[in-house]
């Protein structure tokens, strides 16, 4: 258990009172109990556990028969929870297929490299569609909620040295082979997280009206970000920082809150921005007019 | 004066000002006006302590505005879970909580007298058996202690759970644990596992992450507890400060919870709920709720949850219009250009976004979505995601579409540098 300052405050008091520790010749604190402290499941985590028997990711972790034992072994604890309390609205619904026994499979590869920084060679089709391979360090997982898809965060290698970086769908894989040799030089996650941003933040101006900026701040909550309120306007404006590769993501997330938030910049965003509504509004006349037309 | 403590009492005041500094992020002292000095600077100190580096302060003429800044799909582990390992304790609920693991560490069962006497005889702490007992209870409701009937005597022992064990015994699960500690539902108590076995999640990353849904969940045991007894539900809410021309009254007021809805794209929960008396269903943000209490049983439970599910099929967010318990639905029609030789990336981002709408080709670059959905009002968020293909919308209401057309003027005018709205 972590304790907080508070914590050895009062562990300190307890000291003092003739608590849990002993001050040793030397001068030093011996606890007075006789063994470590055990560590011991209670109601709520096994409860939880249970909960999470049900949950269909727990098969890219654990075989049928590991889940047959804790699913006994927990025969008589009631789930905390069952699926069918929460209902998740937005998801999108080309997710990946947790149930198939290759995703499983690749799942754990992939997973077990990235615990032991194997080298793997892996076949994959990119986004575009195209059928690529090479051999790939994994360094870390990442999951979206959103998407209900893992993904993996890779560096390139040739001649064993790094090339590029890049992020590759678990679901896209179509084989994964240890080539038996481990990547030795050290890498940081920081850098790996720092190389992927833009090189400047966004800029956007947010509007009160229609409680935007409630909304807006709640949706982007998940970024890092910077916020100044303009006293005479009431207006804010919000830097938010963001990975190259996300940035059409946040582009369409951003123009659904309409005139209620304007991108200032990067000037490249802005004018993607500025492409899309003067098509927009195009498209609108072209339409009205065929309309009336008819 | 008490000094300073940051071990929590009153989990409501910190779930309050942590959203307010983790959502708004610009400000300052005087802008929590409803809330005392040393409050403001308490709630300050305790969110510095857990938060550390992901603080932020700026200073203006207004004064230091104090933030929370920090990407939350590259950190491994949810600083806010720092909040549940602070709730206060005094000095007999740690002594007691070392002393009784210690003296039933060996397995053997003992009655309540003779782990009094061990705790006088062993370790010289003279504790009365009523507060032995009641930490003894309190341990046994938790799980920690097995209390078993010999004759008229409760005879108390460890409970045989022991969390290293399991992590040997079922190959896989320490990975699991380190996903599911950082997922949606209750990652806070997988991460309470980890924490017990010393071990962190250092695998797995979470892209759009919304970490302040852990704070919500003090309210989940209570609100399950109401859903699988089929009760009612009992709840205050916090005052409304971000809309001062709504007045949230602070009252208790009674619902039927149904189910606990999830947006995973714009960060907000919300508790799906029967008003009796209005006889609608209704959506509650949950964090706007301070406090919920599960009350008596709702007779009709079943045959109005009957007609959520149906309802429910229906609804594009969280909305379910203000129509009563059967709805009306006002069919919406959104065309779209997509240039199918070209964009078929956009024809598969119709597919999986569309949810419970229907999505058909209608014409030489031309899809068409229709919504027969309670309040289509919800989906022009979603529809804006798509401007520069929207070629009509038809069905809704007026009002939906007006704004729509008046939404892309204004736009259209922002970017071309003549916005100078005076709007608000």
């Amino acid at each position: 258990m972590t304790l907080c300052c508070s914590s050895l405050r009062s562990l300190s008091r307890t000291v003092k009172t003739g608590g849990l520790f002993n001050r040793t010749a030397d001068g030093r604190l011996r606890r007075i109990t006789k063994n470590a402290p055990v560590k011991i499941l209670t109601k709520l985590q096994k409860s939880w556990l249970k909960a999470k028997l049900t949950d269909k990711r727990i098969r890219l972790f654990m075989d049928d028969e590991t889940l047959q034992r804790l699913d006994e072994k927990l025969a008589n604890v009631k789930p905390f929870y069952k699926k069918e309390n929460f209902r998740i609205i937005d998801r999108f619904a080309d997710k990946d297929n947790f149930g198939s026994d290759e995703y499983i499979a690749n799942f754990r590869s992939a997973l077990d490299a990235a615990k032991h920084r194997k080298i793997m060679y892996v076949e994959f089709v990119s986004g575009h569609g195209k059928r690529m391979s090479g051999k790939f360090v994994i360094l870390k997982l990442e999951y979206s909620p959103k998407n209900e898809k893992f993904r993996a965060y890779t560096f390139l290698l040739r001649h064993d040295r790094i090339k590029c970086s890049g992020i590759m769908n678990i679901g896209r894989i179509t084989k994964i082979v240890d080539t038996g040799r481990i990547f030795r030089t050290p890498v940081s996650v920081d850098d790996y997280f720092s190389s992927m941003k833009n090189g400047s933040p966004a800029v956007i101006n947010v509007k009160t009206e229609r409680n935007g900026v409630e909304r807006f701040m709640l949706e982007f909550a998940s970024y890092e970000k910077h916020t100044v309120r303009d006293l005479e306007t009431g207006r804010y404006t919000v830097e938010l920082w963001y990975d190259k590769q996300n940035e059409t993501e946040l582009l369409i997330q951003l123009l659904s809150f309409g005139p209620v938030i304007e991108i200032v910049g990067p000037p490249e965003l802005r004018k993607q921005a500025k492409m899309r509504i003067d098509r927009q509004a195009e498209l609108l006349e072209k339409y009205r007019k065929e309309a009336n037309n008819d | 004066m008490a000094g300073f403590s940051e071990l929590i009492k009153n989990f409501d005041k910190t779930r309050d000002y942590v959203r307010d500094f983790f959502v708004y992020g610009c400000k300052i002292r005087s802008d929590f006006d409803r809330k005392s000095l040393r409050t403001y600077s308490d709630e300050k100190r305790r969110v510095e302590s857990w938060m550390g580096d992901y603080m932020r302060y700026d200073d203006s003429v207004r004064g230091r505005s104090v933030s929370i800044s920090v990407d939350s799909g590259h950190i491994p582990e949810n600083p806010l879970y720092n909040a549940y390992y602070s709730k206060s304790f005094t000095d007999n609920d740690i002594r007691l909580h070392f002393f009784i693991m210690d003296i039933l560490n060996d397995g053997q069962s003992r009655t309540l007298k003779d782990i009094t006497d061990a705790l006088n005889s062993d370790y010289g702490q003279l504790f009365d058996e009523q507060t032995v007992r009641n930490k003894l209870k309190e341990y046994a409701e938790e799980g920690i202690v097995s209390s078993e009937k010999a004759g008229k005597t409760l005879h108390y022992s460890l409970s045989c759970d022991r969390a290293d064990d399991y992590l040997s015994e079922f190959s896989g699960l320490e990975d699991a644990l380190k996903f599911f500690s950082e997922t949606q539902h209750f990652g806070i108590i997988g991460n309470s596992i980890l924490k017990m076995l010393g071990l962190k999640n250092d695998m797995f990353f979470i892209k759009h992450n919304y970490m302040i849904h852990t704070l919500e969940d003090i309210l989940m045991p209570e609100i399950l507890k109401a859903i699988d007894g089929k009760k009612y539900l009992k709840f205050t809410s916090f005052p409304n400060r971000h809309r001062r021309d709504i007045e949230v009254s602070e009252e208790e007021k009674e619902c039927v919870p149904m189910q606990i809805l999830v947006s995973v794209q714009t960060g907000r929960r919300y508790l799906a709920v029967y008003i009796p008396r209005m006889k609608r269903f209704t959506a509650l943000r949950l964090d706007y709720i301070r406090k919920v209490k599960a009350g008596s049983a709702f007779e009709d439970y079943d045959r109005i949850k009957e007609i959520f599910d149906r309802n429910i099929s229906r609804v594009f967010g969280v909305s379910f219009g203000v129509r009563k318990e059967t709805g009306t639905v006002s069919p919406m029609k959104i065309t779209f250009y997509v240039d199918e030789e070209k964009e078929d990336y956009i024809i598969d981002r119709l597919e999986r976004e569309k949810r419970c709408c229907l999505i058909e080709k209608t014409g030489d670059k031309l899809y068409t979505l229709t919504a027969d959905v309670f309040d289509p009002n919800e989906l022009m968020h979603w529809a804006k995601t798509f401007i520069g293909r929207i070629v009509n919308i038809e069905g809704g209401s007026e009002s939906i579409r007006t704004r729509f057309y008046r939404d892309i003027e204004r736009m259209k005018r922002m970017y071309s540098g003549d916005e100078d709205e005076h709007i608000q």
